[in-house]
């Protein structure tokens, strides 16, 4: 197991590299001048040369990306360009933010997901089971702006009981005012994802349901509440847990979205204001945080997937 | 019979908890929010560019003089002010007691300071165009100004309303971009990059009783949906630069008050004079034949706009309501064409900024009118962040947009004379007559012959147009009905100096 995880994490360590490359060429690909953007528009040109200099723009591009680099693994981010705040603490404000609104998603999504898909599977053709079904093809299908978009109008300007944008810091408002500020970018998140992950897990549970040893179980008389938890669930858990890991990668994009929606000043917003203001140093910092958080994301689940399931550690030692 | 749990109780009760009424204005501070579709890239007023800056300018910032909503000057930070005979020396008597947000009393030294900033080339300040006539400022006393002036400029006291003619402390000058402090009703508390800018009351400001309020908001929702519903929501009290698509919907509303006023921005057509086909004057008035100015404010802005000649707008005194508004005449614009050398009409590319709808929309307009006139016009989108380096002034035609200035002078005549900064990034529109025009209508100090020089211009760019003034577009704006005593600047920023919530 701990060659196993060993191999894990320096592959992740390598993808993280090779992404670092990749985000900061594709960033210095991105038209218009850093410096003009930073002096604005009607800067001498002897003044954005000053500043081209002083922020080494004009080094090659390889110079450069190694100074970032280094710096990046000594902890050091710099200062963002379009305001002179220090990039780790912009960064680290936006994704707490964001991680509370991943984080809650992410557990509504596993929570609501498990249950509906169990619930799917023990009771297959049901009513309920074909309702849900269709329910789900649904959420799948259509994506997340839309529910957000509808969510805004029911339940902030319609109804009037939650807030449409904006965020509230927890410090401040309190409990209350900080959860009402996240239960509709929450709930419009897990929606799509909780199909997603209901599905896979209705399936595992049916080919579990139907495998010989629930099958054995059953023919010893062990209860079938007990037959379910016991013998079905677990096997049942190991894709869930993997569909899981690749939804929290699919929901940082969703992150994206429901930020610009609902104007929440997450990691999202963070990236939307770097970009229009071409703050480099703010965008290869937050384009390196998502990656992590989706590599990490990807590691747990091996990881996880790996103590449940011998066969696949095993197999990855040979 | 269905009964109700213990755990379906508490359930219910939580959800009526978080679920209850939103906290209403009085339980809440006296904070007035305002959405915003950009970002605030500086704090330094010298240094703004864009018109969401521009609002933050208004609200932590004083100048010598204001900008008023029928566009007249009324005093500001100076209480009066004098000129020499000769029109080329200005002294200003300043207001004593004006404190700064950091509690120091604002002096002429601060004034002397600012505008040596501004001018000075190392800045990079925009507004250094706006006052390159200025060739020496000297302090006399502590609240005294003189301005000298390179030649007689009759506008300089109006000027010195615009955005970036904002007082700021001497000795704060280097870091006006993180910690901002100014005279204004409003002095700046925190930045969070993306979400918001809050402003506290400057409970020192010099208007006594003002502001009314404890503080704004501003927050930045660059989706026009978020920001529309968030009013609807009752999340923000002011939304601004409305799209016209949503100004009639919005007037049904009625917890909504609406405002649409004419103010003197402006889109266009833009047409590169020094390359074919543009650089014969007879296209680009073939242009104009093929296409009805009308049409194009009907289709591209659901009317909410004004056909004009030049930047200055129909409700300027100066606008030349004399000259038609021409309807389209394809068959007049094909024989312009033919004269010109084009028998089979012209084949141009016109760029288009991606996602600004509006001038995205008058690009496909223009498109779509000119077809009959002989232009056969394909469409490139562009990111608007390219155009300064790809588009601007290079490419033969495309669509682009300015904000109000807050003169006539400073509204045209580094648009269109030859010399002008914004005609080299523009048309590139050499026509000498402009330029005599332009030269003594700056100098006029009589506002009858002052006019008669801006209609006379409109005239010469009637006969010769550097490109295609599209229209005057309204400035929408969109406040809670709560919300008082604020209107639409046709500037595109507010005063709240005098908003409350009823």
């Amino acid at each position: 197991m701990l060659v196993y995880a060993a191999r894990r994490i320096l592959g992740m360590v390598v993808v993280l590299f090779a992404m670092s490359a990749v985000v900061f060429a594709a960033i210095h690909l991105l038209p218009g001048s850093v410096a003009h953007m930073v002096l604005g528009e009607y800067a001498t040109a002897d003044a954005v040369a000053a500043l081209e200099l002083k922020l080494g723009l004009r080094d090659p591009i390889l110079v450069q990306y190694w100074r970032w680099l280094s710096g990046v693994l000594h902890g050091e981010f710099g200062q963002a360009l379009s305001i002179d705040q220090p990039v780790a603490r912009l960064i680290g404000g936006a994704l707490e933010r964001s991680a509370a609104l991943g984080g809650m998603s992410l557990l509504l999504v596993a929570i609501m997901g498990i249950a509906l898909g169990i619930h799917s599977a023990v009771h297959r053709g049901s009513l309920s089971d074909r309702v849900l079904t269709m329910m789900q093809y649904t959420l799948i299908a259509i994506p997340e702006f839309f529910w957000c978009t509808v969510a805004i109008i029911v339940f902030a300007v319609w109804l009037g009981w939650l807030p449409a944008t904006g965020y509230t810091p927890l410090a401040d408002a309190g409990l209350l005012q900080w959860l009402r500020h996240l239960i509709l970018p929450v709930i419009c998140l897990s929606l799509g994802l909780t199909a997603h992950v209901s599905r896979m897990v209705r399936s595992s549970m049916l080919e579990a349901i139907e495998s010989r040893y629930v099958l054995a179980a059953r023919a010893k008389g062990v209860p079938e509440r007990l037959v379910l938890l016991r013998h079905a669930l677990p096997n049942a858990m190991l894709p869930a847990i993997t569909v899981l890991a690749i939804d929290a990668g699919i929901l940082i994009g969703g992150i994206v979205v429901a930020e610009t929606v609902f104007s929440f000043p997450g990691l999202g917003s963070l990236l939307m204001y770097a970009i229009q203001n071409h703050d480099i140093p703010l965008l290869q910092a937050g384009m390196l945080v998502v990656t992590a958080v989706y590599s990490l994301a990807t590691l747990v689940a091996d990881l996880a997937s790996a103590m449940l399931n011998p066969r696949i550690r095993l197999g990855a030692a040979h | 019979m269905t009964t109700l749990s213990r755990r379906d109780l508490v359930a219910g009760a939580g959800a009526a908890a978080l679920l209850g009424p939103m906290p209403t204005r009085a339980q809440g501070a006296n904070i007035a929010r305002i959405a915003m579709a950009g970002s605030i890239r500086t704090l330094d007023p010298t240094m703004t560019s864009s018109a969401d800056e521009y609002i933050y300018d208004v609200l932590v910032f004083n100048g010598l003089v204001r900008i008023k909503e029928d566009m007249t000057i009324a005093p500001d930070l100076a209480e009066s002010w004098s000129w020499d005979s000769s029109l080329k020396s200005c002294t200003f008597k300043l207001k004593p007691g004006v404190k700064f947000h950091n509690g120091r009393e604002m002096t002429s030294a601060d004034v002397v300071a600012t505008f040596r900033r501004i001018v000075d080339p190392a800045t990079g300040a925009i507004a250094r165009n706006t006052f390159e006539m200025i060739e020496a400022i000297e302090a006399s006393d502590p609240l005294t100004v003189t301005f000298t002036l390179k030649y007689p400029y009759a506008g300089f006291v109006d000027i010195l309303g615009d955005r970036q003619a904002k007082i700021v402390p001497a000795d704060a000058i280097e870091t006006m971009a993180t910690q901002p402090i100014g005279t204004g009703p409003f002095r700046f508390r925190s930045h969070t990059p993306g979400d918001r800018i809050v402003l506290v009351r400057h409970d020192d400001y010099f208007e006594k009783g003002l502001p009314k309020l404890a503080g704004v908001e501003l927050r930045m929702m660059p989706e026009m949906s978020s920001r529309l519903n968030a009013l609807k929501a009752g999340d923000i009290d002011i939304v601004w630069e409305l799209n016209p698509e949503d100004i009639k919907v919005l007037r049904e509303n009625p917890s909504l008050r609406v405002e649409s006023v004419t103010s003197a921005s402006w889109d266009t057509a833009v047409m590169n004079n020094t390359i074919a086909p543009f650089n014969d004057v007879r296209v680009r008035k073939a242009f104009h034949l093929a296409v009805d100015k009308r049409d194009v404010i009907d289709l591209t802005l659901f009317g909410e706009g004004a056909p004009v000649h030049s930047p200055i707008a129909p409700s300027s005194a100066a606008f030349a309501t004399d000259l038609p508004i021409a309807k389209s005449d394809p068959a007049a614009a094909r024989k312009l064409l033919r004269e010109a050398g084009y028998p089979n009409g012209v084949k141009v590319p016109l760029v288009i900024p991606v996602g600004r709808a509006t001038r995205e929309r008058l690009g496909v307009t223009l498109q779509q009118l000119a077809r009959p006139g002989g232009f056969d016009i394909e469409i490139q989108r562009v990111p608007a962040a390219r155009y300064l380096a790809e588009v601007s002034g290079k490419a033969p035609l495309y669509v682009d947009g300015y904000l109000a200035r807050p003169t006539l002078d400073t509204a045209t005549y580094s648009f269109l004379h030859s010399t002008g900064v914004f005609n080299n990034l523009l048309w590139h529109y050499n026509n000498p007559e402009v330029d005599k025009t332009l030269e003594a209508a700056r100098r006029a100090i009589d506002p009858v012959q002052q006019r008669e020089h801006y209609v006379q211009l409109q005239r010469l760019l009637y006969d010769n147009p550097p490109g295609f003034f599209a229209y005057a577009v309204n400035f929408g704006c969109a406040y809670r009905s709560a919300l008082k005593g604020v209107t639409a600047h046709p500037m595109r920023w507010f005063d709240l100096r005098n908003a409350s919530f009823a």
